[in-house]
């Protein structure tokens, strides 16, 4: 497979804490991967070693096929990106922020400043300067920076942080169109799952400064099982039931819910039984396990936010 | 380079640091134009000469007013990119961090030669008043005019002797840091200005340099230029080599 991005055991140290632990990352060209991992698992600081802002301890970064300090003009050209909360001169417009940053990279028409500023939807916020903007306004300011230059790999840091639910569906759909219709490489990290479950086409997940995998979306929805989920008045005694009558061992409860894996498990037959032995239903789902349950398996559960 | 500058230029539109760096620079004329009216309710009959308010005016500018000024600016120039965050959004761009750097020192250079200009023509306009009030002797452009390569030479001394406070600034991330380094320094600086010592001390011997006075304090002119040429050398390397190295956390 062609890679625009890969590393090899790359790997950070500050003084005795190691922050990021012998990843080896794989991005597809034209695809859009997401890097998932609770705070502090090293997402930002994989992306800032890529983008030369954190320099490695150990191992290897390839961009575009290249080792990423050969060819440092040509490679960082194609490239875009926002870490965290974009940072712009709070005393200049977000237009004025974009023309230094137009000039500075050269080569860009300018037009793209406009232009950037109308997809992001702050064609109209000419004389607001960057200390008025509010935290959603300066997440687009970002991305507008990040686009301007039509690069071929964006490195997005948290890129849907502080923007509204319509604002966010608005980069969700701009971000899949660059990457289905322009053929762009995305790698973003979220802590919003659902998000990167919509638009991911491979995920990567990061636990304690660890790569712990790595999987095309393809193979992940494979790999979600499937469950039939029972809401009942007493579920500790309907997996009693479940346990003797059916002979059914795979299976969760949590308050009153009873989740049973099992495909071949017939539900008619189950929910008679329940009902025959006292116990109120007032609900059955066929259910998938989701990115959340997948990613909660995968590091133990607590969240990520 | 021309385009980093440029760069550095455009960041600093609409920012207030730019005027209130203006009011900085007009202090030390201001000050010796209360100091020419004093003298003259004092002593009218004293003939006071163009030549010897630029003279004087030298020596309050780079011991004290203009090196603060200049310290503050470098600290803005250098400090804003942390408190600001905008390295994460300059730096991936690819333009070396030296460069950038350069960008940064010429710009300060620029900003520091513009407020000696302001602070000299501000010197002619007061003592212009002066001269229509109750005349001064020898007030002529031309006068003026031959100072000019003495502020310039003033703004070159201030320029490399600030180095080690941009280092303060970039490893302390702020202003407040070089601020009070600069204020001890200006403070022993003072101390200094009249004392053999002082063409030890690189920012007196800038002083006494543009004074020609180094001499009279029994040590060498090369020596005293060594020390102010080394501690600058010092401040742009420690500058250079902590940004090259240094991770953007």
């Amino acid at each position: 497979m062609d890679y625009v991005m890969e590393t090899q055991n790359l790997t950070k140290r500050y003084q005795s804490a190691t922050v990021v632990d012998h990843v080896s990352l794989h991005v597809p060209k034209g695809k859009i991967y997401g890097l998932l991992g609770r705070n502090g698992a090293g997402k930002t600081t994989i992306m800032k070693m890529m983008l030369q802002l954190v320099c490695p301890t150990e191992g290897t970064i390839r961009l575009f096929g290249m080792g990423y300090q050969e060819h440092i003009s040509d490679t960082y050209r194609k490239i875009g990106s926002i870490i965290e909360t974009p940072g712009f001169y709070t005393n200049l417009t977000g237009q004025e922020n974009l023309e230094i940053l137009a000039k500075l990279r050269g080569q860009i028409p300018k037009e793209a400043v406009k232009s950037a500023l109308e997809i992001v939807g702050l064609d109209k916020e000419k004389k607001k300067p960057f200390s008025d903007y509010s935290l959603g306004m300066k997440q687009r300011l970002g991305i507008a920076a990040a686009i301007m230059h039509e690069p071929e790999l964006l490195i997005l840091d948290e890129p849907i942080n502080g923007l509204d639910p319509i604002g966010i569906s608005e980069i969700r759909q701009f971000l899949c169109e660059l990457s289905h219709t322009k053929g762009t490489t995305i790698f973003i990290s979220s802590h919003v799952l659902s998000e990167i479950e919509q638009i991911a086409d491979m995920i990567g997940v990061m636990n304690e400064g660890k790569l712990v995998e790595e999987v095309n979306m393809e193979e992940l929805h494979k790999r979600k099982r499937k469950y039939i989920r029972f809401t009942v008045s007493d579920s500790v005694a309907a997996s009693t039931l479940l346990k003797k009558r059916c002979g059914i061992m795979d299976y969760e409860t949590e308050d009153s819910t009873l989740k049973v894996y099992n495909d071949t498990f017939n539900v008619g037959e189950f929910n008679k039984l329940l009902v025959e032995n006292g116990l109120m239903v007032t609900g059955i789902n066929t259910c998938e396990e989701n990115l959340e349950d997948y990613f909660s398996e995968l590091i133990g559960g607590g969240g990520i936010a | 380079m021309l385009k980093l500058i440029y760069c550095e230029l455009m960041k600093l539109r609409h920012a207030k640091m730019i005027p209130i760096s203006i009011l900085g620079a007009v202090s030390v004329p201001f000050m010796m134009f209360v100091e020419v009216l004093q003298m003259h309710a004092e002593h009218p009959e004293q003939e006071i000469l163009l030549s010897s308010v630029y003279e004087d005016s030298i020596l309050y500018m780079l011991l004290l007013a203009n090196m603060m000024v200049s310290v503050a600016i470098a600290s803005f120039l250098f400090s804003r990119e942390y408190a600001e965050n905008t390295w994460k959004t300059i730096l991936p761009i690819p333009i070396s961090r030296t460069k950038i750097l350069w960008g940064k020192f010429c710009t300060l250079f620029l900003w520091d030669f513009f407020l000696t200009i302001v602070s000299w023509a501000c010197i002619l306009l007061f003592a212009g008043m002066c001269h229509v009030t109750f005349g001064m002797a020898e007030y002529s452009l031309v006068i003026a005019l031959k100072w000019i390569p003495d502020y310039f030479l003033l703004t070159v001394l201030m320029f490399i002797t600030t180095s080690p406070f941009i280092y303060i600034a970039q490893k302390t991330k702020g202003f407040v840091a070089p601020m009070i380094a600069s204020a001890v320094i200006v403070l022993g600086s003072a101390a200094l200005s009249n004392q053999k010592w002082g063409a030890l001390y690189p920012w007196t011997a800038s002083v006494l340099l543009l004074d020609g006075r180094v001499e009279s304090t029994g040590y060498p002119v090369w020596l005293s230029i060594t020390i102010i040429l080394l501690v600058s050398g010092i401040g742009f390397l420690l500058t250079f080599l902590y940004f090259r190295k240094e991770d953007l956390k």
